[in-house]
């Protein structure tokens, strides 16, 4: 990438001193190099400064070195969700199509959204500062044991959750929670989370479900959390669920990816199957993954 | 070898080359091959043939390229100290190692705490001249200048000049501001 600066350079070339040029009238450029050392936060914030500043805050080069390893796979998901649910490219601001002829910093900024698909059951989006690959799958995109049976489960609407309803469990002896997803992610090492909650949520639409709040048989035999890999990665860790009143994320295990081209294949489960108790009072919302070293703000964490 | 300089009189007895560079204002440094050819752009001229009688660089004025010498010349002796230490079975080199990474690491931090005209100058000769290290260590001081600050108090900082009026500002600030959501 070179300066293209010759326009900026004294008669004598780089280091006459204290003479025309300086960090203040870099160009475009150089501007860009030096972009590349910030993160996408900062670079948004010095589009404004002027009009080298904006253009370099434009480049692709800058974005592309931002942009996961397989972000033409994401986009092209992105581009058919828009598609689907016919989203006005007029509404938004920046970011919002990923057409061809999207420039890599709107593939950036949309990508930051979450993408949902398989029916709106899965959603996916990279993260803002790090562009890390995150997903979020529905407990409505896994096999729950007796899910039709009402004696048991429910599904309650609630704000509480990003697919706007969770699964709750009244009572059971027998409880498997199952799901898989097949993906392709970027190079990386990721971690996966059940997203659980004792308790009824607090926000929830609709009528209040009836009975009462029973949580039971936590504290009895642990629950079991498995993860593993079409590659042979296995993962299995156990908890007391705990902390009614709070969403926690349980943190399952972690596994690596090796190529950004390939699917992956998980699949990742949550049992208690002791039928010498009952269990109850447990809403189930989905499951996260995250990359491994993402900061994680509002929930808390119970990890392996 | 079609270059020029002797081979110098290493009393290790590595025979070590030297170049000649003869900057913009035309003053001529010598320096080791080695190190010269940390820069990709001389080290393409040497392969190319073309060190006879000193490789001249009419983009960089004396003082800046005294300054990139002087870097590739610590670098390259960091790099050979620490090869020979790796090949060395004395315990007391391999234990230094991770002290000499942090001598080259003060060096870097000392170098490049400049007044923002050199840091500019530097900045645009490490392009020029492709040596990745020295470009690395410019950007990042630039960007470390820049992180956490207000846009007014970088323009301060940079003495930028803000040629957008405030409604093309404001539409700027607009388009970004996916990223603070």
């Amino acid at each position: 990438m070179g300066a293209g600066a010759s326009s900026m350079m004294g008669p004598e070339g780089y280091g006459r001193g204290r003479s025309q040029t300086s960090l203040g009238d870099m160009p475009e450029s150089c501007v860009a190099l030096v972009l590349l050392y910030l993160d996408p936060q900062e670079i948004c914030l010095v589009a404004r400064l002027n009009r080298a500043f904006r253009g370099a805050a434009s480049a692709d080069c800058v974005w592309a070195a931002k942009l996961p390893a397989n972000y033409r796979y994401l986009a092209a998901l992105a581009a058919a969700a828009d598609d689907e649910c016919g989203c006005d490219e007029s509404t938004e601001g920046n970011g919002r199509c990923c057409s061809s002829a999207a420039i890599k910093k709107e593939i950036y900024a949309r990508l930051c959204r979450p993408t949902p698909f398989h029916g709106g059951t899965k959603e996916f989006w990279i993260e803002k500062n790090s562009g890390g690959l995150c997903l979020s799958i529905s407990s409505k995109a896994m096999a729950i044991t007796c899910i039709d049976d009402r004696r048991y489960w429910s599904l309650l609407p609630t704000e509480e959750s990003r697919f706007h309803s969770v699964s709750y469990l009244q009572q059971i002896w027998w409880l498997e929670v199952v799901g898989e997803i097949d993906f392709c992610f970027p190079a990386g090492s990721y971690s996966l989370f059940f997203r659980l909650h004792l308790g009824l949520p607090r926000k929830r639409m609709g009528r209040r479900v009836s009975g009462s709040e029973l949580i039971h048989g936590w504290d009895i035999k642990p629950t079991q959390f498995q993860l593993s890999t079409s590659d042979d990665q296995h993962s299995t860790s156990e908890r007391y669920l705990e902390r009614p009143g709070t969403w926690i994320l349980y943190h399952v295990g972690d596994f690596v990816v090796s190529s950004s081209d390939e699917l992956t294949k998980l699949k990742f489960s949550m049992m208690q199957i002791d039928c010498t108790h009952t269990k109850g009072g447990l809403c189930v919302d989905s499951v996260f993954i995250y990359p491994k070293d993402h900061q994680h703000e509002k929930e808390r964490i119970i990890c392996k | 070898m079609a270059s020029a300089g002797e081979s110098g009189d290493g009393a290790d007895g590595k025979g070590v080359t030297t170049i000649t560079i003869i900057s913009s204002d035309n003053e001529a440094f010598e320096v080791l091959e080695a190190a010269a050819s940390m820069s990709l752009t001389i080290r393409h001229l040497i392969e190319d043939g073309c060190a006879d009688g000193g490789i001249p660089l009419p983009n960089v004025t004396a003082g800046i390229l005294a300054k990139v010498l002087e870097y590739c010349s610590k670098h390259v002796a960091a790099v050979a100290a620490s090869s020979e230490a790796g090949s060395s079975s004395n315990a007391a080199d391999a234990a230094a190692a991770p002290e000499k990474e942090e001598d080259l690491a003060s060096f870097d931090k000392a170098f490049i705490d400049v007044e923002q005209d050199t840091l500019y100058d530097l900045l645009m000769a490490a392009n020029y001249l492709e040596v990745k290290g020295l470009l690395d260590l410019a950007c990042q001081k630039v960007a470390d200048m820049i992180k956490g600050k207000t846009p007014d108090a970088i323009r301060q900082t940079f003495k930028i000049k803000n040629d957008f009026s405030p409604e093309q500002e404001e539409k700027i600030r607009e388009e970004n501001q996916w990223a603070f959501e």
